[in-house]
């Protein structure tokens, strides 16, 4: 045994090296790690404490049933409301002092353009226009209504 | 969008071909994971040298059985560096150790890593530098030295003779596990390229025998060089039969690991799936030059045909030693180049299998070109600093053999 004395001491430092390495990880692993998955619990609670900026198309259907109603039955139906809105929580929460936005006039063509304008990868049945000779200089919302569109 | 990542997208897209996905623009994995595979490969190829003569006998290539084990350490110590500088934050990294998943192979690599660090490697070194770690920590002058070699012997300064067999026939275990742990290592780099199976470059089951012989290769070739700059550094005698043997072990390293790497193309063009048009326009394009040329021609053949004719051919020393130290060096080159094809030519085609993109690699910054050589040369610093602390020679010094010079 007092020739194997030095391998005694390697053994005492690599339990102490394990000890010390669950002691370490005891400390760095977070308390709800595990309870519900491989990630921290806790991180559900903090999203959902996180500010909120889209409020969801129930929110909308409240005030603005009528428009909600038109956009279901149109084949916009399945679009949402803050698609073209923006982010609606902060109207919403302060309906009087923050407005929706919508897309600006001059802007229109180019808004309604990301999904309406001329592309060959688009399926071949899905209204497109060529925008360079389709009504040039109007606006989209001149003709077509967005919550009813045709 | 941050402006220079504008100005180096507007550099990228006229080198980028046919048809690709926008978010394949940009290589993600850069030079650094080039290098991990390669480090692993010298670790691992160092330490089989290593065992070739504790596990089986090789008793020529006795002279640089420390100097692999010190390779290897140096190596390994850095191998997690360049994975350490690609993450976006590097404090994160010990993660995977602090909360692994079983279904993640990093996580069991990081395991296995340490094992083979702690148990294999450290405790192999430890073991065979026992006897003079004592006897420096009597006989050293220089008190920093002392007190170092005086912590390594964890207090306990006996050298009987049965104490030091007890340490050889631990330190023969310890190089029999430490095999499989070697291999396992590297292995798993192979392991973790071949399991994309979203990738046809990468995936293959041969991937992590492929990289093992490779690695093989590179890992002696290494230690060879290393070893005949510190013959010539230290003005002393090459030992001939310990670097004829090594030839040997590294001619056959390639050859299996060319004739694998060979065997699974061969297997690729035969089968010629849906992806065969874009990869052979890979390898006919893009690369061309680091494949064909570095990798084949330069990396592989013109070893195997030097080391060949010293096999043959009854060659004076003077001419086997430049054989042996231009087909170590053109080996490493072209294993370096085989991690390259494997890591960058992989992400250069698009998974529409339709379209290539380009790697433009940075000079500065965290994943640059200077990055890249500072994580190549640590180990060559930190080797220097272990041979300065643990010189491998002073043990041969004392033997009897009238051939072992180093």
């Amino acid at each position: 045994m007092k020739d194997a004395q030095h391998l005694l001491r390697v053994i005492i430092i690599f339990v102490a090296a394990l000890v010390g390495f669950l002691l370490v990880r005891s400390f760095l692993v977070p308390e709800s790690f595990g309870k519900l998955g491989h990630y921290r619990a806790n991180a559900v609670d903090d999203v959902l404490a996180l500010p909120r900026h889209y409020a969801g198309e129930p929110a909308c259907k409240k005030c603005h049933a009528q428009q909600a109603s038109d956009k279901a039955k149109s084949s916009h139906r399945h679009m949402s409301c803050e698609s073209c809105h923006g982010a609606l929580q902060a109207h919403v929460d302060s309906p009087k002092t923050v407005k929706p936005s919508k897309p600006k006039e001059n802007e229109m063509r180019a808004f309604c353009g990301n999904c309406h304008g001329k592309s060959l990868s688009r399926p071949a049945k899905f209204p497109q226009v060529d925008l360079e000779e389709h009504n040039r200089g109007m606006a989209c919302n001149q003709c077509h209504q967005p919550h009813q569109p045709k | 969008m941050d402006m220079s990542l504008i100005e180096s997208l507007r550099n990228a897209l006229p080198l980028v071909s046919g048809f690709i996905y926008p978010n394949e623009l940009e290589l993600q994995w850069s030079i650094l994971i080039v290098l991990y595979p390669y480090i692993t490969g010298l670790v691992a190829g160092a330490f089989v040298l290593a065992s070739l003569e504790r596990v089986f006998n090789v008793k020529a290539i006795k002279p640089i059985y420390r100097l692999s084990l010190l390779v290897a350490l140096a190596f390994l110590l850095v191998a997690t560096l360049p994975l350490n500088l690609h993450l976006g934050h590097p404090e994160r990294g010990i993660s995977i150790l602090m909360t692994p998943h079983t279904s993640s192979a990093m996580a069991m690599f990081g395991f296995v890593y340490l094992w083979y660090l702690m148990v294999v490697l450290l405790m192999e070194v430890w073991l065979d530098y026992r006897k003079q770690i004592v006897e420096w920590s009597r006989s050293e002058t220089f008190w920093p030295k002392r007190i170092f070699y005086k912590v390594l012997t964890l207090g306990v300064d006996n050298i009987s003779p049965r104490s030091l067999a007890i340490d050889e026939k631990l330190g023969k275990i310890l190089t029999v596990v430490g095999l499989p742990s070697a291999l396992l290592l590297h292995g798993y780099v192979g392991f973790i390229f071949g399991s994309l199976k979203a990738n046809p470059w990468w995936s293959s089951p041969l991937m992590p025998i492929i990289f093992i012989f490779s690695a093989m290769a590179s890992g002696i070739a290494a230690v060879m060089l290393i070893y005949m700059f510190l013959c010539w550094a230290r003005d002393v005698v090459i030992d001939m039969p310990c670097l004829d043997t090594i030839g040997k072990f590294l001619l056959t390293a390639i050859i299996v690991a060319f004739s694998l790497e060979m065997l699974e193309s061969l297997q690729t063009a035969y089968e010629a799936e849906e992806h065969f048009d874009i990869i052979t326009l890979l390898v006919e394009g893009k690369l061309l030059v680091s494949m064909m040329l570095i990798q084949i021609m330069l990396g592989s053949l013109t070893p195997m045909f030097l080391l060949g004719l010293t096999q043959v051919v009854e060659l004076p020393e003077k001419v086997r030693k430049v054989f042996y130290m231009l087909s170590g060096s053109l080996a490493l080159i072209g294993i370096f180049a085989m991690r390259w094809n494997v890591v960058i030519g992989g992400q250069f085609f698009s998974k529409s299998l339709r379209g290539f993109t380009t790697y433009k690699m940075h000079l500065v910054g965290r994943e640059g070109l200077f990055s890249a050589i500072i994580v190549e040369l640590l180990p060559l610093v930190i080797l220097a600093v272990l041979l300065y602390l643990l010189p491998p020679w002073e043990k041969e010094s004392h033997s009897k053999s009238p051939t072992t010079a180093a």
